[in-house]
């Protein structure tokens, strides 16, 4: 089969949120880039969250996929596609040259994108690596009961929930009872992962006090072993969050079938007290990990892996976003700032032209 | 008045609707490629075929997301809903009164303020786009408080050809807002700047300033690293190291903390203790730092939430154990606390004629990353910004640059809001309450700052002699589209006005989903909530609605920070005339949501719907 | 009220350096080990998380006297969960060992230790147990333990100070 060609000064893999503020940040310097999303939609995870807001916004920035979009839609510099993945990279003269094929999918029309029909071969001056994290998948925690006991869900599948506006129990009533259990998959040496994801306390804070807002007949307990929460507006937040929420600073040991089929947290108190207690809904805040295709990407661009299993800058290959390190959305975004600053930077050294 | 015709650009969502009719139920005309004097068209402007923009350009156009009003529902329904929305543009579109604009050309010199990662990071990044920078600062390559000095005398070897370092300058005094800051500089005198970049290179500041401790006996800790103490075989020397004990501190602060910690306990005989709220471990490797410090030896103690009791300005200190339900008491040799970097706030951001409150200038707002500011133009980063657990400075100028880049750029024409001066009474209410401080006072007139405009449409809402508006969302403008969509709408009425910043995202979301509206809704774009207004308000209920819904962002995510809150004041407002006239103040609702909240804004328009049905 | 001026730094080192006593130091007392322990939930007051939180206090005569430390039966339900890999079934057991070496190991530990060092098992094996033996066709057993006495380093007829 024939390969489409195209030139461009800057790819970038990946059309989550810090992708699209990259996409942003190029376009906003007159700078042609193309952007390749492997699903069918665009907006990475982020698309997919709930707005977290009770009397006042909660700070998530899940809503700011929407204003990337809608800036995007008005800059034609910004070239997107949506099912298309990186199959091949080769350096060849200072250039890079990436194959993309379309990738299997189907959804919603991804405008301002269009969805890849053809295998492309793409020149480039500069690549950007925002393909963004892998969720810690919590059966690898058996302990916690995920996919054993009923009613345990990981904090994703909760995002999801709350983004319906619906919040069910196993048996698909509204939860009474919910506790939220962190650190699942971080801080453990024992799984390799010596790291902390540093968004899950702000997540889980979040939705455990939209939670009580929405459904003020719940009651929300919050396991964790130190809260990562920073700033003034946290500060401000917090007393009434205690209030609102018990927040308990133990691990639990495990979470067991209770008699009535409900999951059961066990754990020990700061006093040392034994507690076995019953909810309706465990939300395990999984930490993140490095998305799936890292070792791929690696490879395929000739990088050194990070210390966790993230990526790392290469030669004219930048990342951006949750693919570095676990990073909040705001932060991917200024983050995407960077690494588009660093291809600007490239092709102004290589008195590249401007449009591409 | 100009004649406004209809330019149908077939969209998804539209399917069905015939372009004829709808045009003869709004009462304009369908045009199939003659001259056009204003203009509705029926899909936003980003999706229009570039023919079509050409054409229209330096025209009155509407830009109608009418797949997005109109909905789902039967045959008839939609068609009531196509001609009531295109009905409303074309009232906007034949009045056309304002002038357009054109914005004198901003200044593009970028003043970067401060010192260290931050300031150079800035001052590398505005070059980069194109910006000739003043660099000023007493010693601006000097590192910040906490720089990796490696890296910031990297950037200051290499500071690209447009930036002029100024040294021994410092900002005395600033006014102004985007592509016209007026600055006074030490040693300078007065400049005028585009962009303004403050970056404080910050202070270490001890994390515990708060204690009552004997700052005479603490030691600092990096003079502790310096000159690691030991102790003795029978006399181990203890070491107390407080890193958030009175309130959590940073997670450069802690990790800072726990690897001075680790090379402390490596000394002979000496025993480290560590004592703090929470253990701040979501930097780059802060858990790793962590584990190492406590398997040297070093000893975690988690101050419990009644504190830490210090006796003899830390010579003492004493805390409750709730596991071993004991109290425990260390009686240090040596004290030491961790550090934060802290950046003084600028004496002249405290004029409260000229600058918002602290609180208000940062906002704790999604929308303001990248070390913006409510004020357009004006950037903040580095310590005086904040030290978050990913603090990553050169991520920020990046984005600081991009930003003040797309504003100074001038490769959109920025929407200056238009004055009548023989209106304008010179009240100063749009100066003072234009959310972006575009607006000044000069030579006795209202002068917008070349740059500086959101096109929010605050100050058209506020101003009492409706001398002031972006163009196209003047009063006048408004008050036309509500009464040929009114006009239009059939019984019960409800106007509900959407904000870009959330109510834009949720209609396109519920358009995907062909939701039926109820029959009588006429949907109001406005760029923002604080555009609506008391007057607005009070005239769409005398145009014959029976509801108004105010749909906007939540408090604390407004992109023109705190345009949401006038939309809610004018609304409650608006709600006690009505209640103090006898009416219901149900009429009138505010409802903050976000663009992802579709459902949201579905039940609250059904239930108005309801509320105000006869 | 405990002075952490007079408690022993160098404790936790010992436990350290003891085998299986090396991941002493890591804990950060996330609390998992005591939601699992079995022990504690029926005795409250045997807490992984305290002992080892006195450990590393330095509270070495209150850990090593205690007559909790001997009430671990090994489950490992606590290793299995700690995410720091403290694996404290085998800290206890360094510091039970380092107990029995300061005086403290109880009779019952005593006692078994005894016996293991005499004759190289639990079991006593004297006439009856061998005539019934040789009943059952199985060869007889003697009580000469120098295998194991030599194993364990001990000379035959020394009271056992040493290993637990």
């Amino acid at each position: 089969m024939e390969l489409a060609e195209k030139q461009t000064p800057v790819l970038i893999l990946g059309g989550g949120v810090a992708g699209l503020a990259a996409a942003r940040e190029l376009a906003r310097r007159g700078v042609a880039c193309v952007l390749a999303e492997r699903e069918p939609v665009l907006g990475g995870r982020a698309r997919g969250f709930a707005c977290k807001a009770t009397t006042a916004c909660a700070r998530c920035g899940a809503c700011r996929v929407g204003d990337l979009l809608a800036e995007l839609a008005a800059r034609p510099e910004a070239e997107l596609f949506t099912c298309a993945g990186a199959v091949a990279a080769r350096r060849d003269r200072g250039r890079w040259q990436v194959e993309l094929a379309p990738q299997p999918g189907e959804g919603a029309e991804p405008f301002p994108a269009r969805a890849l029909g053809e295998r492309l071969a793409l020149t480039c001056r500069a690549v950007i690596l925002a393909v963004g994290y892998s969720p810690f998948d919590p059966r690898a925690k058996s302990r916690f009961g995920y996919g054993r006991v009923p009613g345990v869900i990981s904090a994703l599948e909760l995002e999801a929930m709350l983004a319906q506006d619906t919040l069910a129990g196993p048996r698909g009533e509204p939860p009474r009872r919910v506790a939220f259990i962190q650190c699942v998959g971080s801080r453990d040496q024992s799984l390799g992962h010596l790291y902390c994801s540093r968004v899950c306390c702000g997540y889980a804070l979040r939705m455990a006090g939209r939670i009580r807002h929405t459904w003020p007949e719940s009651e929300v307990s919050f396991f964790h072993m130190d809260l990562q929460t920073y700033g003034r507006a946290w500060e401000e937040a917090l007393p009434e969050l205690r209030r609102q929420v018990h927040l308990v600073r133990a691990m639990p040991g495990e979470v067991t079938r209770g008699e009535d089929d409900t999951p059961q947290v066990v754990y020990s108190d700061p006093a040392g007290r034994h507690h076995r207690e019953p909810f309706d809904l465990v939300v395990l805040s999984v930490g993140l990990r490095p998305p799936k295709a890292a070792s791929a990407l690696a490879e395929m661009f000739g990088l050194e892996p990070g210390p966790d299993g993230f990526l790392q800058d290469g030669p004219e290959v930048f990342v951006a976003g949750c693919a570095q390190g676990p990073r909040g959305i705001v932060e991917s975004m200024d983050h995407a700032a960077r690494a588009a600053a660093a291809a600007l930077r490239l092709l102004d050294s290589g008195r590249e032209a401007a449009h591409g | 008045m100009a004649r406004v015709s209809l330019l149908w650009v077939e969209r998804p969502g539209l399917e069905g609707l015939e372009p004829a009719a709808v045009a003869r139920a709004a009462g304009v005309e369908l045009n199939s490629g003659g001259p056009v004097e204003a203009a509705v068209v029926t899909c936003p402007a980003e999706e229009a075929p570039e023919p079509l923009r050409q054409r229209l350009a330096g025209k009155p156009v509407q830009w109608l997301e009418l797949a997005a009003e109109v909905g789902g529902g039967d045959g008839a329904h939609r068609l009531a809903r196509a001609a009531a929305a295109v009905a409303r543009a074309a009232g906007r579109a034949e009045l056309a009164t304002l002038p357009p604009v054109y914005a004198p050309q901003p200044a593009q010199k970028v003043l970067v303020a401060g010192r260290g990662l931050a300031a150079l990071a800035a001052a590398h990044e505005a070059a980069l786009a194109g910006h000739p920078v003043l660099l000023a600062g007493e010693e601006p390559t000097r590192p910040g408080a906490d720089d990796d000095p490696a890296e910031v005398e990297r950037l200051a070897a290499g500071l690209p050809a447009g930036v002029e370092l100024a040294s021994g300058c410092t900002l005395l005094r600033l006014a102004g807002a985007a592509g016209d800051f007026r600055a006074e500089l030490s040693r300078r005198g007065k400049e005028s700047f585009g962009a303004v970049v403050l970056a404080p290179g910050g202070e270490t500041v001890s994390c515990e300033a708060e204690l009552a401790l004997d700052w005479s006996w603490v030691r600092p800790l990096p003079e502790l690293l310096a000159s690691p103490p030991a102790g003795e075989q029978d006399r181990w020397l203890q070491v107390a190291l407080l890193a958030g004990v009175s309130r959590p501190t940073t997670a450069g602060a802690f990790r800072r903390a726990v690897e001075a910690a680790r090379r402390l306990q490596q000394g002979d005989f000496v025993q480290v203790t560590l004592f703090f709220r929470e253990a701040r471990v979501a930097s780059e490797g802060g858990e790793r730092a962590y584990r190492a410090a406590r398997q040297a030896g070093v000893l975690a103690v988690r101050v419990p939430e009644e504190g830490l009791v210090v006796r003899d300005g830390g010579r003492r200190l004493r805390w409750h154990d709730p596991l071993l339900d004991e109290d425990l008491e260390l009686a240090p040799d040596v004290l030491t606390t961790a550090w934060e970097a802290r950046a003084a706030r600028p004496e002249f951001l405290d004029d409260p004629v000229q600058w918002p409150a602290w609180e208000h200038l940062l906002p704790d707002n999604p929308r303001f990353s990248g070390g913006r500011t409510a004020v357009s133009g004006l950037y903040i980063l580095g310590p005086l910004r904040g030290t978050p657990p990913g603090a990553d400075r050169r991520a920020e100028a990046a984005a600081a640059a991009g930003d003040l880049h797309r504003l100074l750029s001038g490769g959109e024409v920025a929407p200056m809001p238009s004055v009548r001066h023989t209106y304008c009474a010179r009240c100063l209410t749009c100066v003072r309450t234009c959310p972006h401080h575009a607006l000044g006072h000069r030579v006795d007139r209202i002068q917008p700052a070349p740059a500086a405009c959101q096109g929010c449409g605050v100050c058209a809402a506020e101003c009492p002699a409706e001398a002031i508006a972006p163009p196209g969302w003047s009063n006048p403008e408004l008050r036309a589209g509500l009464q040929r969509g009114l006009a239009l709408a059939p019984d019960p009425k409800l106007v509900v006005f959407t904000c870009a910043g959330s109510g834009r995202g949720a209609l396109d979301a519920l358009a995907r989903q062909a939701h039926t509206w109820p029959a009588g809704v006429l949907f109001y774009p406005v760029p923002c909530a604080g555009r609506v207004g008391l007057a607005l308000v009070l005239k769409a209920l005398e145009l014959g609605a029976r509801g108004v819904l105010v749909a906007g962002c939540h408090h604390g995510n407004c992109r023109s920070v705190n345009g949401n809150l006038r939309a809610q004041l004018r609304v409650d407002q608006a709600a006690r005339l009505l209640e103090s006239l006898g009416l219901r103040p149900e009429a009138v609702r505010f409802l903050p949501l976000a663009a992802n909240q579709p459902r949201r804004l579905a039940r609250a328009v059904e239930e108005m719907a309801q509320e105000v049905a006869p | 009220m405990i002075r952490l001026n007079q408690c022993d730094p160098a404790f936790k080192y010992e436990v350290a350096a003891t085998p299986g006593g090396e991941g002493i130091t890591t804990c950060f007392a996330c609390a998992a080990c005591s939601a699992r322990c079995l022990v504690g939930e029926l005795k409250p007051e045997y807490d992984p998380r305290r002992i080892i939180r006195l450990t590393l206090l330095g509270r070495r005569e209150e850990v090593l006297s205690s007559p909790l430390i001997w009430l671990c039966s090994t489950c490992y339900s606590c290793a299995e969960v700690c995410p720091q890999q403290v694996r404290f079934t085998d800290v206890l057991t360094a510091i039970k060992n380092l107990a029995a070496r300061a005086g403290y190991a109880p009779p019952s530990t005593r006692a078994t230790a005894r016996l293991l060092a005499r004759q190289g098992r639990l079991l006593e094996v004297g006439e009856f147990e061998n005539q019934k033996r040789s009943d059952l066709g199985l060869p007889q057993v003697e009580g000469a333990p120098e295998d194991f006495q030599r194993i364990l380093g001990i000379t035959p007829q020394a009271e056992p100070e040493e290993e637990a």
